[in-house]
């Protein structure tokens, strides 16, 4: 296993939102995690950076445990994050932004990636417009360069087609198919659309009130699954 | 009053150079504020440290005057991140705790100076061809003004490289606009932030050997600059840009306020000035909408 989580719970102030969770994360798999609003897909991946209150339990990459690591340790284990409405750098540049991304490199030199503008050729095109005058498709092609700029080993990705004109999210599709089965990085992705999820994953965990309510093959599932657990 | 054009000049000369004061008085506080969004009350006393680290240095060790200058920005900008690491990192979150403690520091170092130096005034010397004077016809402005300018117009350039050309710069922008994202690509912001207030401290001790030669170096000279570097740093927004505007429209209309009229007329008015400016824009000239935890 390349990630696990073994009776995890995490806080906002005293507010439990995940409750004992048990996660592994195969290494080269795709889970995607899955649930209605609010049920605490956003809050697991945000466990899972370090970008909770407080956390018990136990998390580990690759055999370390992480579990008391601060966020900019956890970065520099390999994990890399695409939040949700994807955060990019507003006044800097795209070139900084990408840059920004290095810092949890280990052997960090000063250049960019090539593969982040190989990826996203209209990045290169535009390296020292600012990021914030970007349309949300370059944005989020951006904060996908900019996580892979850490060169991760897992790459954890909050409803990264949010947001997204319906054509640009099969671009994105397509990217993270590639990132996943050709360059072999792990992914983790919460997502509301079931058709992203069963083009993307190979396994799925569905959650429900905090907790890990069902998860499997991608295969399982089932129409009958969704239904049960993500209509109002 | 008697207007002429040369008497003006030197009014408007003057208030480049009080603009300059205010300037490098409020460049490290505008950098602690901005960045990291603690309203540092012991500003006043890392200046008047650096003053006395100059003093120090060039009584008991024979140091010349410019090297006192580096080395003030070393002594403070030391001092200031063992308050960081001792005291204001446990506050970052809590601004009400935070004001009131610097405020706490800054008693203890007046204090501290006063057990140790004594309460007489000291002297900062100065190389002598920086007390004269240079005059062009009617128009003479002092060396030491002129240089005070120059050292000002220098921290603002190293100030901005340090920004925007070197990787802390990058770290440093990026913990200002987005702490969580910046800690998600590995960047520690608690170390970012300590080096950032020593840069800061360090800022205000070289403040602190200018002005020490400017008046008598006393424990409680800080007061009275950490008022004129908060008004500078209010004004200005918490941004680099804002305080070079805010210091520069500020000594400027002092001074011209105090050729119209006189002196103590001057601040009121500036004072009066700025509050009507504040009323209508709180966020100040430049608003940096950076970190305000």
């Amino acid at each position: 296993m390349l990630m696990q989580l073994e009776d995890v719970s995490s806080y906002y102030g005293k507010t439990p939102i995940l409750k004992r969770i048990d996660l592994n994360v195969p290494k080269g798999s795709c889970v995607c995690v899955l649930g209605r609003n609010g049920v605490g897909k956003t809050t697991l991946v945000r466990t899972i950076m370090g970008l909770v209150d407080r956390m018990t339990g136990k998390l580990s990459l690759s055999g370390d445990d992480l579990s008391n690591s601060r966020t900019d340790e956890r970065a520099k284990h390999g994990i890399g994050y695409i939040p949700q409405g994807r955060q990019i750098l507003g006044k800097f540049t795209v070139r900084e932004n990408i840059l920004l991304g290095t810092f949890a490199k280990k052997n960090r030199t000063s250049e960019i990636p090539e593969m982040c503008l190989e990826l996203f050729p209209y990045l290169r095109e535009n390296l020292n417009r600012r990021a914030g005058l970007l349309s949300g498709g370059q944005q989020q092609q951006l904060a996908i360069a900019r996580a892979l700029a850490v060169d991760p080993q897992i790459l954890l990705l909050d409803e990264p087609t949010e947001g997204i004109q319906p054509n640009i999210v099969a671009e994105i599709g397509e990217t993270l198919q590639m990132l996943n089965k050709k360059l072999g990085i792990t992914l983790i992705l919460t997502e509301q659309h079931i058709k992203v999820a069963r083009k993307l994953g190979d396994r799925f965990v569905m959650m429900d009130n905090g907790r890990v309510v069902e998860e499997g093959e991608i295969s399982a599932l089932t129409d009958e699954v969704v239904h049960r657990h993500m209509t109002v | 009053m008697d207007f002429t054009l040369a008497s003006f000049v030197n009014a408007l000369i003057l208030g480049l150079s009080i603009g300059s004061i205010f300037l490098v008085a409020a460049l490290g506080l505008t950098i602690i504020y901005g960045t990291a969004g603690v309203i540092n009350m012991a500003h006043g006393e890392f200046i008047m440290l650096g003053a006395y680290a100059s003093y120090t240095l060039q009584n008991y060790l024979g140091v010349p005057f410019f090297l006192c200058i580096p080395l003030s920005f070393v002594v403070v900008a030391l001092i200031g991140l063992v308050i960081e690491r001792l005291l204001i990192r446990y506050l970052y979150d809590r601004p009400l705790d935070t004001l009131l403690a610097t405020w706490g520091v800054s008693l203890v170092l007046m204090q501290g100076v006063r057990l140790i130096f004594g309460s007489d005034p000291k002297y900062i010397q100065m190389p002598s061809f920086l007390s004269t004077n240079i005059a062009a016809g009617p128009i003479s402005v002092s060396i030491f003004r002129v240089f005070i300018f120059l050292v000002g117009i220098g921290l603002v350039a190293a100030v901005w490289w340090l920004f925007y050309k070197t990787e802390f710069g990058i770290k440093l922008r990026a913990v200002t606009q987005n702490k969580e994202m910046a800690a998600s690509f590995g960047i520690n912001s608690g170390q970012v932030y300590a080096l950032t207030f020593a840069l800061g401290a360090g800022l205000a001790g070289i403040a602190g050997s200018l002005f020490g030669v400017l008046n008598i170096v006393l424990p409680t000279m800080g007061m009275g600059y950490v008022v004129e570097a908060f008004l500078i740093v209010v004004t200005g927004g918490g941004a680099l840009l804002g305080s070079i505007l805010a210091s520069g429209v500020t000594g400027e209309a002092q001074s011209i306020f105090a050729y119209i009229f006189n002196d103590t007329f001057a601040q009121f008015l500036v004072f009066v000035l700025i509050v009507i400016f504040l009323r209508f824009r709180p966020q100040g000239l430049i608003a940096t909408g950076g970190a305000r935890r």
